[in-house]
């Protein structure tokens, strides 16, 4: 049984080939987190963003990740497994949070989109998108309480709106 | 004539029939309350979800004790809002009651498992077979337990019990996985010398 830890450091290392160069490379799966964490995940400020931002990368019909940019510096079977791993992390680590600290990351993450935020917490209450961003094989109690706590924030966030709106 | 206290035996008797009575509707009711809250989750496209036949991974510790923390609650009151508190209660009730039906299940897919295994194995310890079934009684009337006390007094109060419930499970599970690795030793020299 492996369980997914949320910090970075407990990454299990696998290896994987890389290019169909002459000299085979064995590249473990840690170099492609590590430089996936410092080029691109490491530019989005939230880690719900994160978490999304990785979620964006799975195929919604076969389930698999592609990255454009890891696949052609590695290979597509090592970049795949690297944002496998990466989006459970993530995902684990977001479920972690407190509904204190979930309500900050939503309210940084909101503020990131640029969007309206009226529109954002309504269209988020009624679609639910954060949905996709659960991976294909996590504990079903936690799936749960991360919905339940992303369903509650929202609540927050909205119940803040409210009453900054009828002061207008 | 009549002796004392002698007329009041069946008075006794009708109380304490009706008391229990009471109790047994209230234990109902809670149940059916807290099986209605797991039938009807909050939000229909919760059936989405992965299915529990997938998931063979049992719940981290540490969300454990997040589902049955005070924290949140804490951070709920304090922004004096009566809907957002409802809200909360009925959203981390219903999380809790599935970790306790997902935990049940999950003891009992190990015990089924390890039944099949004993059957197939020549020699089985007694003591230990009557200490691992002891520890599932245990933990199934714990998690029974929970179930009913979710709904009356909450997560919140029954960190401690989820807790040591928790702990049960990864006991079973050390244990039967040794007896698993046991068996599959012996086996293996079993068909060495043969």
């Amino acid at each position: 049984m492996v369980r997914d830890l949320p910090e970075p450091h407990r990454v299990c290392v696998k290896w994987g080939r890389v290019g169909m160069s002459a000299a085979f490379r064995l590249v473990p799966v840690q170099e492609v987190y590590d430089d996936l964490l410092h080029r691109t995940l490491s530019r989005i400020s939230c880690d719900l963003g994160r978490l999304i931002y990785l979620a964006s990368t799975r195929d919604y019909n076969t389930g698999n990740y592609y990255h454009e940019g890891l696949a052609s510096r590695f290979s597509p079977e090592v970049a795949r497994k690297a944002l496998e791993l990466a989006h459970r992390q993530a995902f684990y680590r977001v479920s972690g949070f407190s509904l204190e600290e979930l309500a900050g990351d939503l309210e940084a993450y909101l503020r990131s989109t640029r969007e309206n935020p009226q529109e954002f917490l309504r269209t988020w209450q009624k679609l639910e998108p954060y949905r996709i961003a659960i991976p294909t094989e996590v504990n079903l109690t936690v799936a749960r309480l991360f919905t339940s706590n992303l369903r509650l924030a929202l609540a927050i966030l909205r119940s803040r709106q409210e009453p900054s709106q009828s002061h207008r | 004539m009549q002796l004392p206290g002698e007329g009041r035996a069946p008075v006794i008797g009708t109380s304490s029939a009706l008391i229990g009575a009471v109790v047994l509707l209230v234990l109902i009711l809670v149940w059916i309350r807290a099986d209605s809250t797991l039938r009807h989750p909050p939000s229909v496209l919760d059936a989405w979800l992965p299915d529990e036949g997938d998931t063979v991974e049992v719940c981290p510790p540490e969300f454990v004790s997040q589902i049955f923390s005070g924290q949140d609650l804490a951070f709920i009151s304090r922004l004096e809002s009566p809907d957002l508190k409802r809200h909360f209660l009925r959203e981390r009730n219903a999380v809790a009651l599935l970790w306790v039906r997902q935990t049940a299940a999950a003891i009992h897919r190990i015990m089924r498992r390890h039944l099949e295994a004993s059957r197939l194995s020549e020699d089985i310890e007694f003591a230990m077979e009557a200490r691992i079934f002891l520890q599932y009684a245990q933990l199934r009337l714990i998690c029974a337990l929970l179930f009913l006390l979710i709904g009356l007094a909450g997560p919140q109060r029954l960190h401690g019990m989820a807790l040591s419930a928790d702990k049960l499970t990864q006991r079973i599970g050390n244990v039967l996985r040794e007896f698993e690795s046991g068996a599959r030793t012996d086996e293996m020299d079993g068909a060495r010398s043969s």
